[in-house]
């Protein structure tokens, strides 16, 4: 859709705005995932190797950027995994693989995880059960005994959006399984996006909102616009670790619609901003020049920039794999012409 | 009609009511409209009984002084879970009360009126529907879509609003248009760019009930091309909730021919021993209805499609 100005709802919700101020924030602050240096925070960002979904190659590839850029401290706590199930498609690689969050559950009990969750709001199609049952996460879900989470179905409660911009939406209703996570883990697909260019794991957190509340797909956050949204979700919402299925992901149209582009890689770290930065450099993108990700730094969501990102694992030379980009997204491109 | 599966639905329903009255998707969540108004709908089904009227007032208890209804009683705006308070008071007799959520349905707006001439002209080259046809959308001011389209066609004939009323022969018009063209109907956009996207059963479901209650001849491409598609799904691996809507899609427009897919039988097969219906309870509601026999939820009372 094209998204517009929500200029009459705008309005009546401003009349709500004294009342939403008096609602609880869900999260104490903003900032996360960061190092203090003397000059500024320093982010942490693991980017691995991962040639394929081998359990023990994932098993492999993510207890080296677990140790590389630590989590939050996971023990005892309850930890909700939000992957990315877009859609399924037989031809095409739309979600999360399972088999990542399987190995990440793993890793995670290994950690001293007091409960791990599985949990997902799909944007487009309502019928979870068969999304769960066909992206293998119900088979997932009854081996490893984990609860799995139709999060657009989830208990809600409203929460104070804390994206100090918001106008339209001054207060979120969020699910109780994202709300009440010590840690929520955003486990995005590396896919291009046909509205905001990519997704990745800040776009990911769409799916932590309720389609109850705001309906399929998720389309009051488009009419509110998307990099808006974006950021106003992620400031409310804590992504305390982000993991980027890399291994294969989306080019062209995405995120349903694009062709599969093998990057070999996962893309680790506690902050989410980061995390995004050096995905879409993986992807042949300069960050700065997509609308949320330049917006969401501007909130102090995290930061871009490579000085303010520890990289470690592999150089981002060795692993670049240039994305297709959506049609109208070529100016993504570090030095395109800007549109 | 399968008497004892339907009376163990209807035990599991009633004996999982929250103290304020309504249901929430699973026993023990928090009461939310869609899951208390088919939860009456089926006991009204089975003949009513201890806690329609508690349901009833938690569904009041949800309304705006606007008329429309939110998702629960903190939700200050209007929702399109009102479908299934309107079947709700409709099924238990409170026929006012009805009246006045489905003229608040009625005067619903989606984003139809917002769009430029422009962006009419977009949406049809990227997704090829006319987006200046009205139907319903999920909250209000927002695009409309198949799901909430149907539903509450279905929920506006079944409390007596005429098939002929211009909101509901919007609402035909629309789902016909956002039909995919292989047949079926997904979320509402049959392509995008140059690909058709897929149908899914669920979408196709809802939209043969939403064309079912309002009338729409079954000879027609849209309903054939649909149950074309139905019968492929159905064939497959299906969910509960397609299932049941299925199940009442074909109330109105039965399969031809012998060997066809029996969705009524394949959903009575997942009945829990506990009665219930993968422990939700908006499925356990809805193969309460289905499994009632023909005319529990679709079309008007007393006419079967």
């Amino acid at each position: 859709m094209s998204p517009a100005p929500l200029s009459r709802r705008a309005a009546v919700r401003s009349l709500a705005a004294a009342a939403a101020s008096t609602l609880p924030l869900a999260i104490p602050a903003c900032r996360r995932g960061e190092v203090k240096r003397p000059n500024g925070p320093v982010f942490p960002v693991a980017l691995l190797p991962c040639p394929d979904y081998d359990p023990a190659n994932l098993a492999k590839a993510l207890a080296e950027g677990w140790a590389a850029a630590p989590p939050p401290d996971v023990h005892g706590k309850r930890v909700v995994i939000k992957p990315n199930i877009a859609d399924f498609s037989q031809d095409r690689p739309i979600h999360t693989d399972a088999r990542l969050v399987e190995a990440l559950i793993l890793l995670l009990r290994d950690a001293g995880a007091g409960e791990v969750v599985v949990a997902e709001g799909p944007p487009h199609n309502r019928d979870t059960e068969w999304l769960f049952r066909q992206t293998g996460y119900e088979d997932l879900a009854r081996r490893l005994a984990v609860p799995l989470v139709d999060l657009n179905h989830d208990d809600v409660r409203p929460v104070r959006n804390a994206d100090p911009r918001a106008k339209a939406l001054r207060e979120l209703y969020l699910p109780e399984t994202i709300l009440s996570a010590d840690v929520v883990v955003s486990v995005p697909k590396l896919k291009t996006h046909r509205f905001a260019g990519l997704t990745l794991s800040l776009k990911n957190m769409f799916g932590a909102v309720p389609g109850m509340k705001y309906g399929w797909p998720k389309n009051v956050l488009h009419w509110n616009g998307i990099p808006s949204s974006i950021c106003e979700v992620n400031a409310t919402v804590r992504t305390g670790y982000s993991v980027v299925d890399g291994v294969v992901g989306m080019e062209g149209y995405g995120p349903i619609l694009g062709t599969a582009k093998r990057a070999g890689v996962l893309v680790m770290g506690p902050n989410a901003l980061a995390v995004d930065a050096v995905s879409a450099r993986v992807m042949g993108v300069d960050p700065a020049r997509v609308d949320y990700l330049a917006m969401a730094q501007a909130i102090e969501l995290g930061s871009l920039r490579p000085e303010d990102i520890r990289l470690t694992g592999a150089s981002l030379d060795d692993v670049r794999t240039d994305f297709i980009l959506p049609p109208g997204f070529s100016a993504l491109r570090p030095g395109a012409p800007r549109g | 009609m399968n008497a004892d599966a339907v009376r163990r639905a209807l035990g599991f329903i009633r004996d999982r009511q929250n103290s304020d009255g309504g249901w929430g998707y699973r026993p023990g969540r928090r009461s939310l409209v869609e899951p208390t108004g088919l939860c009456l709908a089926a006991l009204a089904a089975g003949g009513g009984g201890a806690g329609a009227s508690a349901g009833l007032d938690f569904l009041r208890s949800c309304r705006k002084s606007s008329g429309a209804i939110g998702i629960d009683p903190t939700d200050p705006e209007a929702s399109w879970m009102a479908y299934a308070a309107i079947l709700a008071f409709d099924a238990l007799g409170a026929a006012d009360e009805a009246r006045r959520l489905a003229e608040a349905a009625l005067a619903m707006e989606d984003a139809s009126g917002r769009f430029t001439a422009d962006e009419v002209s977009s949406i049809a080259m990227t997704y090829r529907y006319d987006a200046s046809i009205r139907g319903w959308p999920w909250t209000p001011g927002t695009t409309a879509w198949v799901e909430p389209t149907a539903l509450f066609m279905i929920a506006l004939v079944r409390a007596g609003i005429s098939p002929e009323h211009e909101r509901l022969k919007s609402g035909v018009r629309l789902l016909v248009d956002r039909r995919v063209r292989s047949g079926g109907w997904n979320f509402g956009n049959p392509y995008s760019q140059t690909q058709e996207l897929e149908a899914t059963p669920l979408s196709t479901a809802l939209a043969l009930a939403g064309l079912g209650a309002a009338g729409y001849l079954g000879e027609r491409a849209a309903v054939r091309e649909g149950l074309r598609y139905l019968a492929g799904a159905l064939a497959g691996d299906v969910s509960a909730i397609a299932l049941a809507w299925s199940a009442l899609a074909l109330e109105c427009y039965p399969f031809g021919g012998p060997g066809r897919p029996d969705p009524v039988a394949r959903l009575a097969g997942l009945q829990a021993e506990s009665g219930g219906f993968r422990d939700n309870l908006v499925e356990t509601a809805l193969a309460a209805l289905v499994l009632s026999g023909p005319g529990g939820l679709v079309g008007r009372r007393g006419r079967a499609g």
